[in-house]
């Protein structure tokens, strides 16, 4: 079994509780554990956050694709962009022991989904392919 | 996300109601800087009716935080639902916080 949906949303902030909502029904027809759906939920909202952030610079007027899939053992987001590239090496969250406003949403990503890779065959923007293994189902 | 200011006793009662995302908050910092501007000595955030946070959220609660030490207030969070809960425990940020179980605990601490 294979399921998949694709959603584009502009990039204004307003549109992340969309993201979030398509997130958890998404996961949830796909028979997802709440407290999985949840971190994941945060970790999708993180990465599109980022993307309107970091990709667009706060250009609202712009898209954001994001891709589900679901397999036996294994749940994916993609999520794409047009914006500028990101700078894989500066990718990195702040210490947890170091307390200041920013710096969180990787680490939200990266407890959850155990790969974050970018695409780098991806000509113009980003591709970020996450993948989430599921213990127990299938 | 829905923000409502009470002032009981002069001491300043912040509720929310909903999600705290990069959209929602700006206005809730927004909020957090003019009481932070006068120098408001204590704040009491009661997050009961948060549905979702995020690092926006976090990040807008370390500022207030910062700020508001910087000249000696107190900013404490209370009634904290358990899901909220463990993204401030993850981010170690329980240890940071003054963190009540529910206003009343909070004003007599």
């Amino acid at each position: 079994m294979k399921d998949f949906i694709s959603i584009t949303i502009p990039s204004h902030p307003k549109y992340l509780s969309v993201v979030r909502d398509i997130t958890t029904k998404f996961g949830e027809l796909n028979g997802l554990d709440e407290s999985v759906l949840n971190d994941i939920k945060l970790a999708v909202d993180e990465a599109c956050t980022n993307v309107i952030k970091h990709a667009y610079r706060g250009d609202t007027t712009k898209k954001i694709l994001i891709t589900y899939e679901v397999k036996p053992q294994t749940f994916k987001a993609v999520i794409e962009d047009s914006g500028i590239r990101a700078q894989k090496n500066l990718i990195k969250g702040r210490s947890l022991n170091d307390i200041r406003p920013g710096g969180l949403g990787i680490h939200f990503i990266r407890r959850v989904f155990d790969t974050f890779t970018f695409d780098d065959s991806k000509k113009k923007g980003n591709r970020l392919i996450l993948i989430k293994h599921m213990k127990g189902k299938g | 996300m829905i923000l409502c200011i009470a002032d009981v006793k002069g001491k300043k009662i912040i509720e929310i109601s909903g999600d705290i995302d990069m959209y929602s908050s700006p206005e809730l910092r927004e909020e957090l800087m003019k009481l932070i501007m006068k120098k408001t000595p204590s704040m009491f955030v009661d997050l009961k009716k948060v549905t979702y946070i995020d690092s926006s959220g976090i990040a807008t609660f370390v500022e207030g935080l910062k700020c508001m030490k910087s000249y000696g207030g107190r900013l404490k969070l209370c009634n904290i639902p358990p899901g909220i809960m463990e993204i401030f425990n993850f981010s170690k940020l329980d240890r940071v916080f003054e963190i009540y179980e529910s206003i009343d605990d909070a004003i007599s601490n």
